[in-house]
């Protein structure tokens, strides 16, 4: 997933949405904006494909409500 | 763009400012503190300094993690970036950041092996290729980056990974707010609060601003119509004489935030005494390190460290900037000795960083005209 060079990662607030596509144990592969990015899903298990996860720094927080 | 669309509708902020203009009183100025870089950022880049009525007085707060390392951490991350056997691995935005004896950067041109990543796992990744390399993370941010942190140093240690260290930085939202309540002098009347950080930690941090500050707040998310919609219900808030924590970003943040990542960043690490905060000074209780258990992994208990407190530049102003008693463009070397280019004060360097917010989008100056929606 990529951010735009005026956002700063250190800072979780540019976390993004992401929609999942693949579960595999504890990562999943999110898309976002036709990006693919894998994500460490320890926090939000279970995930089902479809659902929407806010990802930061290679994790995902939070599911986000459709 | 997907998800986003919706929360830059114009329509809807006409609409949102509009009900804005019928809860002020003309004349009374409502400071509004938002104590997030990235709501700083949203606010310039999607102008809604101009939309709102001037009596909305947006104050910027301490919410940037990389604005508020002292630079004394900086030396010491560099210390440890230039020992030889160390492969040193940060988020991009900390490569700038100028320490007392230059950044990690320029570290890097002397010779550092140091990478960029874009997670805490990328580097753990990178301790599995290279066993003969210590591999640290330089782990900085709020309670929205220190979960990958933890859930690094667990798979660490479940996958007996000896290599990989963090070198942890971490802090906390609730006492730096308590700190800029508690400075005499500071008006402020409302708080916007950081979306991401309440997705972990809930909106329960901040009940103590309401309860015992008597401060509205609203936890709101980053986008234009979000950080609208949390003005107007501060200035309902204000203007029914109520004093609450409200929610704005319910699609995200729940009241007592993800338990699972409160569980993760407990078990693997736990409160500081105390931490210096640049512009706010040595703030209780306000910082993490790593639980003794994970020593192993902790780059502190590991490696020595220079551990040197270094005073900031005279010229530079971040801290007043920081704790919302200037303005960016009041700060004596604004755009002049201190650009992007060539920061002096973290505030320019981070791009969340209210100085190089208001820079970047060409808040040089103290006039405001409002523009319609």
């Amino acid at each position: 997933m990529t951010l735009d060079a005026e956002h700063c990662i250190t800072c979780g607030d540019v976390a993004v949405t992401g929609k999942v596509v693949e579960v595999d144990g504890a990562t999943a592969t999110v898309e976002v904006d036709g990006a693919r990015e894998r994500v460490g899903i320890e926090l939000v298990e279970p995930v089902a494909v479809g659902e929407l996860l806010l990802c930061h720094a290679g994790i995902a927080l939070e599911k986000v409500a459709p | 763009m997907k998800y986003v669309d919706e929360f830059r509708s114009g329509e809807l902020a006409r609409t949102l400012v509009h009900e804005l203009d019928g809860l002020v009183e003309p004349g009374r100025t409502l400071k509004i503190m938002e104590v997030c870089g990235g709501h700083t950022h949203a606010i310039y880049k999607h102008g809604l300094e101009d939309l709102v009525p001037p009596e909305i007085d947006f104050v910027h707060g301490p919410g940037c993690p990389v604005c508020v390392i002292p630079m004394g951490r900086v030396d010491d991350a560099i210390a440890l970036a230039e020992r030889p056997e160390v492969i040193f691995t940060t988020f991009g935005d900390m490569m700038r950041v100028p320490g007392g004896c230059g950044s990690l950067l320029e570290a890097k041109a002397r010779g550092a092996d140091v990478r960029m990543v874009y997670s805490p796992l990328d580097a753990l990744e990178l301790a599995r290729r290279n066993p003969d390399r210590e591999v640290i993370f330089f782990a900085i941010g709020f309670e929205t980056t220190a979960p990958a942190t933890a859930i690094t140093l667990l798979r660490a240690r479940a996958d007996g990974v000896k290599n990989f260290s963090a070198f942890c930085n971490h802090v906390t939202i609730g006492p730096p707010l308590k700190a800029i309540l508690d400075s005499p002098g500071l008006q402020l009347d409302a708080f916007i609060a950081p979306g991401h950080v309440s997705t972990v930690v809930g909106t329960r941090p901040y009940d103590f601003i309401a309860r015992d500050y008597g401060k509205p707040v609203v936890v709101t998310a980053f986008e234009p119509i979000d950080i609208l919609h949390a003005t107007v219900m501060l200035a309902r808030q204000l203007r029914e004489g109520r004093c609450e924590v409200e929610n704005q970003y319910t699609r995200v943040v729940r009241r007592d935030g993800n338990p699972r990542a409160l569980a993760v960043l407990e078990e693997t690490m736990e409160l500081r005494d105390t931490f210096e905060w640049r512009g706010l000074g040595w703030i209780e209780g306000s910082a993490l390190k790593l639980r003794p258990a994970f020593a192993e992994w902790d780059a502190e208990a590991r490696f020595e460290l220079p551990g040197a407190r270094i005073e900031d530049p005279k010229a530079c102003q971040c801290g007043e900037v920081l704790t919302g008693a200037i303005k960016p463009w009041e700060c004596k070397v604004f755009g002049t000795a201190c650009t992007p280019e060539r920061p002096i004060g973290t505030c320019m360097v981070s791009s969340e960083g209210a100085c190089a917010a208001y820079y970047n989008y060409g808040r040089l100056a103290k006039r405001r005209d409002r523009v319609t929606a």
